[in-house]
């Protein structure tokens, strides 16, 4: 080694440095090192190079089927039956022959500008849930909400691009799709919706972003940041899209279910979910309940049974104001999910539906909760609204407002009802994630059976198709659409249920899933962020209930 | 000297406030502190849990005054400070050894 330089230990100037390196240049053993380093960095370029070439090449399969050919299969369907016709935003019009929208059409512009639109409010949508979320944790925590919430919502995007889209809405088989990976050799247009391609990726791309984000609802506070991007990579890469697949995939088998050649033919109707109730709220919800399980509560969490409660929220003011703001999203989630401004009588109704059982659940959950406290509970009326707006998600298309305010107050009671058994069950749901997302999107999927009032059918980008409507039990529709709702909501929810606990464990057995104990007590604002939320307050211990406690107090 | 300590609550804060002003008092400290006295606090509500408050928001005045002037001053913040019903603080009153006024340096009750 140079030993001059080495005992120099002062600054160089340029020329210096220069002398050095010459020096350097002469010296064998600085010359070994110089190649190692050169050959290190060649070789990193090189798999750089490799990977980005041959990842695409790998995932690359035959060119997806031409728009045509889907057509020719549709419309080959018996008539008068809705199994054919999924009636899931994806899907061509049932019984009548698709129309041959092209990409010049003036309606094929109009209808990706209404999807955008609606893409960009579904996006909205979280900013409410950050606020919800940040709002009703502890202070010592909100950081990490934030922290999650954002880097879920990187995360999807990436993923969903890499293969989510592809196993989730290209053709496959009924379990998964096989096209379109990294987005490659895609149409122009979204089957027969007429709506670009990169429009409709970027719609679901929202939806896959909000069922991301319910699952880390239940495990606020103890979730360890590594551990949460392991499981997200687990809920938006694979069982949000394969499992969404069988309910909205073009050949899913959920959706072609009830006709010959399908699952079940004998039911006679495919399954339903025209903005995701299951599809993104049940899953959601029931991930978060798996992880919530997996984690356990929080140090210090006492519950009700024991004589203790739900640890304080830290800020009602953005929790609240969060609600609204997933409410407002919500227009664009549901009226959106017919990818057709044209069908405009039916983005009027869904839109209508969506309020009036977001209305129901709000004043419903608010009297539930009355009852036996006697007091009118601000977070029980949020979830309240919330949870009518998740019933509403999947039968908006077809129940009349009527039908609709019914359906959401009733969400607005079960959600009440949701939150006392997770209670009692002993499982800490900061914000009732699970009740909200997983019980009341299961009761917006099944009232859809009962509550479809048989004038509506299938949307479609020229407008609406209601010559198969749907008709529920209290409209003379029989149990048909109520059992395949059953079905399909029962295959999903145990399907996601049991893959998400096979994840949770999965991730906790590498530790990272829960945080360390100081850590938790600490906040895990510091711990894993190295912040406080609000730096220049004191965090108060003692803002948490002595039944709840501050978790110090734990052996 | 004397040190007046008053726990108040906190919305009388402005009415202490202003009767010690008119009665020339020079400064004061408030603070925000919490705590609880025989009612041992009250009872809330969230999600249909009752808790019991035991530490409750409470706000405290610290006034030094000459020793000639404290029963007026105490007199002055009781009245200022009630209202009849519970929680409504205590006044303390302890001595105080010397007092300096940062700026000059002065001390003793020519710093008050």
């Amino acid at each position: 080694m140079d030993q001059a330089v080495r005992s120099k230990r002062k600054k160089l100037t340029y020329s210096e440095k220069l002398v050095r390196f010459r020096a350097r240049l002469r010296d064998p053993e600085w010359r070994r090192y110089g190649g190692l380093l050169l050959t290190g960095k060649a070789v990193g370029i090189g798999l750089v190079l490799l990977l980005m070439v041959g990842v695409p090449a790998l995932m690359r399969v035959a060119p997806s089927v031409v728009v045509g050919t889907v057509h020719a299969q549709d419309s080959g369907a018996p008539a008068g039956e809705a199994a054919a016709a999924p009636a899931a935003e994806a899907a061509p019009a049932s019984a009548a022959p698709a129309p041959d929208v092209k990409m010049t059409d003036t309606v094929n512009a109009v209808n990706t500008a209404w999807t955008l639109v609606a893409a960009f409010l579904v996006f909205g949508m979280q900013v409410g849930f950050t606020m919800l979320e940040a709002g009703f944790c502890r202070s010592r925590e909100t950081v990490n909400v934030l922290m999650e919430c954002v880097v879920d919502t990187c995360l999807c995007g990436i993923l969903f691009y890499a293969w989510g889209f592809a196993f989730m809405f290209s053709h496959g088989n009924g379990l998964i799709g096989t096209h379109w990976f990294f987005l490659q050799d895609a149409p122009a247009t979204y089957e027969a919706t007429g709506v670009a391609f990169l429009a409709v990726w970027i719609f679901q791309f929202a939806f896959a972003d909000t069922c991301s984000t319910i699952t880390s609802g239940a495990m606020i506070g103890r979730t360890g940041f590594v551990g949460d991007l392991l499981y997200s990579v687990g809920v938006s890469g694979f069982i949000y899209p394969i499992i969404g697949h069988w309910a909205w995939g073009p050949d899913g088998f959920l959706a072609t279910m009830g006709s010959d050649g399908n699952f079940l033919p004998s039911i006679g109707t495919g399954f339903h979910d025209f903005a995701g109730s299951t599809v993104v709220h049940t899953i959601g919800g029931f991930i978060a309940l798996a992880g919530s399980i997996v984690l356990g509560p929080r140090l210090g969490r006492k519950f009700k049974r024991d004589g203790g409660g739900p640890m304080l929220p830290h800020d009602l003011t953005i929790a609240i104001s969060g609600g609204l703001i997933l409410w407002f999203g919500w227009y664009g989630f549901n009226p959106g999910s017919t990818l057709s401004a044209i069908d405009a009588e039916g983005i009027g109704r869904v839109a209508a539906n969506t309020t009036l059982a977001a209305c129901a659940g709000g004043l419903f959950a608010m009297l539930a909760a009355y009852i036996p406290s006697k007091k009118w509970d601000a977070s029980f009326t949020t979830n309240g609204f919330l949870a009518g707006l998740v019933a509403i998600t999947c039968p908006c298309y077809w129940v009349s407002p009527t039908g609709a305010i019914i359906l959401g107050a009733v969400a607005g009671v079960l959600v009440y009802l949701g939150v006392e058994l997770l209670e009692y069950l002993r499982i800490d749901d900061p914000i009732g994630a699970v009740p909200v997302h997983g019980f009341c999107g299961i009761w917006g999927t099944l009232s859809l059976g009962l509550f479809a009032c048989g004038k509506y059918g299938a949307t479609g980008p020229t407008g609406a198709d209601n010559s198969a409507p749907l008709a529920g039990l209290f409209y003379g529709g029989g149990m048909t659409v109520l059992i395949a709702q059953i079905i399909g909501s029962a295959i999903i929810t145990t399907a996601t249920f049991v893959s998400a606990m096979i994840l949770m464990k999965v991730v906790n057995a590498t530790g990272t899933l829960r945080i360390d104990r100081e850590g938790e007590l600490n906040g895990l604002d510091v711990t894993e962020h190295g912040i406080a939320a609000y730096p220049e307050y004191v965090i108060a211990g003692w803002a948490t209930p002595p039944g709840a406690g501050s978790g110090s107090n734990e052996k | 000297m004397k040190r007046i300590e008053a726990i108040v609550k906190p919305f009388k804060v402005d009415e202490v406030k202003e009767v010690l002003t008119s009665l020339g008092v020079a400064g004061m400290t408030v603070s925000e502190v919490r705590g609880f006295g025989r009612q041992k606090g009250h009872t809330e509500m969230y999600r249909g849990a009752e808790y019991r408050v035991d530490l409750i928001p409470k706000a405290k005045i610290d006034v030094i005054v000459p020793d000639e002037r404290v029963s007026e001053i105490v007199t002055a913040i009781t009245a200022a400070a009630r209202t009849g019903t519970i929680g409504d603080g205590k006044i303390f009153v302890t001595p105080v050894d010397d007092a300096v006024r940062i700026r000059t340096g002065e001390t003793g009750p020519q710093a008050l």
